[in-house]
């Protein structure tokens, strides 16, 4: 009798220990290991991708003959200072859309968290049956190599000097570039109001911009202040249009009376390089069955763009700017290489659209000084 | 052994040392020996997580001793909902030595209480010579280690053997009505909440509902449990009622503003098992050689009366430090447990299997001499070593030794501290930053204080750090950078390339780069100066007052109590002794060979 509280300790931590591991997944995990239907398989195979042990991912591959080890890693861990080199797969779907004998295929949805807000990616995985399990067939995609080309480089660059050493990015003793909001338009969503519009840069000289704007109700109160925060290029060249919106999260329209709306230039230095092509743009259904904007983006300089910013406003019959999306592109833009993007569009906005416009923004990790 | 006639009465004593206690002494100069070298050389300043922390709060008290309101993170948030004691502490010796000597010095003084405390503890359940042991060990603690030089828990390491020390008291007062073990008891107690309210709240529980089993068990034929129950808890309702009013400003603002934000995710959380690391971290290391004598612990000390409480008080707490391992912690935490780190538990398990791993080390000094002192001295080395080693290791690095210097002297020219700044990738490097400058941020690093939403909507803990929480940190940080104007929040210092392109499309600026482009400062010119923003979570002056006066005098009141009004000779019952059972056939064996 003695022995029955240290018997007891021992039995009840162990069977506490065995029951929080099936709680958090432990169980689930060794049946995904076991790889015995397309699901697991390729649940197994994202989730060594999640942490990112990559060789462990490629060894699960069926054609690792055909796929090259570094492309595979590349196509996750991304490269030329793509978005994806800032990036990590934080969860993910997986379901069946075909299973026979031998091969089957399901579609996963990757949900990557990234250093500049969260990206969603669609795949379909094939695979096939090996004995007992099944493995990935992971598609080969040879990377275009390009013949070697001089590209001569005349483009326009505008460089503001400061007369004072030390002086902040911005204290400038001259005027502001003239800077316009062409367009405004308040749309009322389900669960909040967005501003939509575009704002030009008329003068001869490139200019920071910044939009922002303040709902008032009735009575003259604030409601909220927002700006369009990376809804827009803030780099504007002379003549040059920039889409730009404005979320106000939690409020209804009716509630609005005025908007103020605030645009803020400054003398900025700016080049017009990189030039970079937009072309096949059309609105389309994605996989998953929800609207889209997409074309694909060449880059004509001689320099790798590591992030591009996709911005597109969309115009009804009239020309009325009715909507404004958004959407980061994860493949940096090699010289001359096509890079597909889409960026969402609502359902209902996109009945109503008669053309649109896209304006493509950038960061370089080497442009930054 | 010497026998000897006294009187005409044979005496016999141990003149081994082998048999002897360890001087109580000895062993805080051990302490000194360990840990003085490891905090002259700032260790913790280095290579821990929360050191600056607490050197930033402290530095606040320095500067504002009766106004607890800080504007220096968050827009504003109230130093009301940590208890103040330690930083105060630091505060003030910070006038005669400065704030980090401080921090050390006060950190010193935990180390040292800390094999105090766990000799008075361990003289509970124990004979003196186990609980000389038990002390000697307790130097040697990996947790201990752990989070000194890697967690940087100050007020956890001061408020445990505070709590320890007040414990006995709250043994000799519920078991044999002694008022001045009450008085001493309660004092320290009050020192112990003020210090940590964490510690307190579940010492209460952990370390507090064993003794008072001992208690009863100890009472005697001539003493009711009823009457020991009464006591214990007539000592409750006092040591309530004091930490009521001596952390009145606390409950105040937990009343106005309670912890209502989202879940942040903490490793000490997950299940250890599925992570190599975490288990490393949060098992491994802060166990070190204690795990080879766990079975020993629960097997002897569950066959023993006396030990059982203490046995069963232990398990418990090793299950809480388990964190997410076990499903015990969520099943009695409730949404607390996603609100606690549950590292601290570590210590405090380990704190309770000392009096019992006393006594394991004396049966083996007993039977193997020489060679168990050799395995149990290279056992409390590799224990204290572990944690040392994992610091170099690990791959959870802190960024505590950045150099800030030019981001504090930026910061404090030419009206720059106009604005609010932002920094992103200095971890809690943050701290050290806000501690040197005068101006304010948006961000901070004590989760508990924030009332900003764009914090209390998201997952996530500091923006500093945002991208370690995935989605949700970086979520956060956009929020935050939608509503610059809103906070004045012009400047953004980054460590971290990572955050570059979210600023960039952002609209901020590169302006400056230092320590050849480690750290970059980043402006946006549309930002208006920033403004102080009103908020109901601001202490009255009132609070202010208690705030600063009720906690220090406390603990001032303990420690005149400590000095001034000696302790009453415990009475110990036989029953003490007989376990374990004196092997003295084996000792003179011993002896004569």
């Amino acid at each position: 009798m003695k022995n029955v509280l240290a018997v007891f300790i021992v039995l009840a931590t162990g069977l506490f220990v065995v029951l929080a591991w099936f709680q958090s997944g432990g169980g689930e995990r060794r049946q995904m290991r076991s790889a015995s239907t397309p699901e697991q398989a390729a649940r197994f195979l994202l989730s060594e991708i999640q942490d990112r042990n990559f060789e462990r991912a490629y060894e699960q591959l069926a054609n690792r003959s055909d796929v090259d080890k570094k492309t595979f890693i590349r196509e996750f861990n991304g490269s030329d200072g793509s978005l994806l080199t800032y990036a990590s797969l934080e969860t993910f779907d997986v379901w069946g859309l075909r299973t026979d004998a031998q091969e089957a295929s399901v579609r996963a949805r990757l949900h990557y968290t990234t250093a500049v807000g969260p990206l969603d990616d669609v795949r379909d995985i094939k695979l096939e049956r090996r004995g007992e399990t099944w493995k990935v067939l992971w598609p080969v995609n040879p990377t275009p190599k390009l013949p070697p080309q001089v590209i001569p480089v005349n483009y326009l660059r505008w460089d503001v000097i400061n007369p004072r050493d030390g002086d902040d990015w911005g204290v400038q003793s001259v005027d502001s570039p003239q800077v316009r909001i062409i367009s405004m338009n308040a749309i009322s969503r389900p669960d909040s109001v967005v501003l939509v519009g575009e704002v030009v840069n008329e003068d001869s000289v490139p200019a920071y911009v910044n939009v922002g704007a303040t709902l008032l109700d009735a009575s003259g109160a604030e409601l909220a202040q927002e700006s369009s925060f990376d809804k827009i290029s803030h780099t504007l060249l002379p003549k040059q249009v920039s889409p730009y919106r404005i979320d106000f999260p939690n409020l209804r329209l009716e509630r609005v009376k005025k908007v103020r709306m605030d645009v803020k230039a400054l003398l900025e230095s700016a080049s017009a390089d990189p030039v970079i092509e937009i072309s096949q743009q059309k609105i389309e259904t994605d996989p998953l069955g929800k609207q889209v904007l997409s074309g694909q983006l060449v880059n004509e300089s001689g320099q790798v763009v590591n992030i591009p910013h996709v911005i597109a406003a969309y115009y009804d019959s009239n020309g009325k700017v009715i909507w404004v999306s958004d959407g980061y592109v994860a493949q940096a833009l090699l010289p001359q290489v096509p890079v597909p993007f889409a960026v969402d569009l609502p359902a209902e906005v996109a009945k109503n659209v008669h053309s649109y416009r896209v304006v493509v923004n950038h960061f370089n990790t080497t442009a930054q000084t | 052994m010497l026998t000897f006639l006294s009187g005409g009465k044979q005496i016999t004593v141990e003149t081994s040392y082998l048999s002897r206690p360890v001087p109580l002494r000895f062993i805080v100069l051990l302490a000194l020996a360990i840990h003085g070298p490891l905090l002259a050389l700032q260790v913790p300043f280095t290579t821990s997580y929360d050191a600056n922390f607490h050197v930033f709060f402290a530095s606040h008290y320095a500067h504002h001793w009766f106004d607890p309101w800080n504007p220096k993170w968050f827009a504003g948030f109230s130093q009301t909902t940590y208890p103040p004691l330690s930083h105060q502490w630091i505060a003030l010796l910070s006038y005669v030595f400065g704030l980090r000597m401080a921090y050390l010095l006060v950190q010193m003084t935990a180390v040292l209480l800390i094999p105090v405390s766990v000799y008075r503890y361990a003289r509970l359940w124990v004979n003196e010579r186990a609980s000389s042991y038990a002390s000697l060990f307790s130097v040697f603690l990996g947790a201990l280690t752990f989070l000194v030089y890697s967690a940087g828990q100050l007020p956890t390491t001061l408020s445990a053997p505070l709590y320890l020390l007040a414990v006995p008291y709250f043994y000799d007062w519920s078991r044999s009505a002694d008022v001045t073990a009450l008085l001493k008891g309660l004092a320290l107690t009050l020192t112990a909440g003020a210090v940590h309210h964490v510690t307190l709240l579940f010492g209460s529980i952990l370390f507090a509902f064993p003794v008072l089993w001992l208690a009863i068990i100890d009472r005697g034929e001539e003493r009711s449990s009823l009457a020991v129950a009464i006591r214990a808890v007539a000592f409750a309702i006092l040591a309530g009622i004091g930490l009521g009013v001596v952390l009145l400003p606390y409950w105040l603002a937990i009343i106005r503003h309670p912890i209502r934000q989202m879940p942040i995710y903490h490793a000490s959380r997950t299940n250890l098992l599925l992570n190599l690391d975490y288990l490393t971290n949060y098992f491994f290391v802060p166990y070190g050689m204690l795990l080879l004598a766990m079975p020993f612990l629960v097997w002897y000390g569950a066959r023993n009366r006396r030990l059982r409480p203490l046995v069963l008080g232990f398990w418990i707490t090793f299950l809480f430090g388990l964190g997410g391992t076990t499903p015990v912690p969520k099943w009695l935490l409730g949404r607390a447990f996603e609100i606690l780190t549950f590292e601290r538990f570590t210590l405090s398990a380990a704190l309770m299997s000392l009096p019992i791993v006393g006594l394991l080390a004396e049966r083996l000094v007993d039977r193997y001499r020489r060679t168990a002192v050799v395995g149990l001295a290279l056992a409390a080395l590799v224990t204290v070593i572990l944690p040392m080693a994992w610091l170099a290791l690990s791959p959870f690095t802190s960024s505590a030794n950045l150099n800030v210097d030019p981001v504090d002297a930026f910061l404090n020219r030419d009206g720059h501290d106009r604005f609010r700044y932002l920094t992103l990738g200095f971890g809690n490097a943050l701290s050290k930053v806000s501690t040197y400058t005068v101006a304010n941020s948006v961000d901070g690093e004590y989760n508990s204080a924030r009332l900003l939403p764009e914090f209390t909507h998201y997952g996530t803990a500091q923006l500093t750090s945002a991208k370690f929480f995935g989605t949700a940190g970086m979520e956060a940080l956009r929020m935050m950078l939608r509503h610059a104007n809103h906070y004045g929040l012009k400047y953004i210092f980054i460590h971290d390339s990572y955050y570059e392109p979210l600023v960039s499309f952002a609209g901020w600026k590169k302006v400056e780069s230092y320590d050849n482009g480690s750290i970059s400062t980043w402006s946006k010119e549309d930002v208006p100066p920033a403004r102080p923003f009103p908020s109901d979570a601001m202490p009255t002056a009132l609070e202010g007052l208690l705030w600063g006066t009720l906690p220090l005098g406390c603990s001032i009141l303990a420690i005149l109590f400590w000095f001034l009004i000696p302790d009453r000779a415990r009475l110990r019952s036989d029953m003490l002794l007989s376990f374990p059972a004196p092997d003295r056939e084996g000792a003179l064996v011993s002896e004569v060979r």
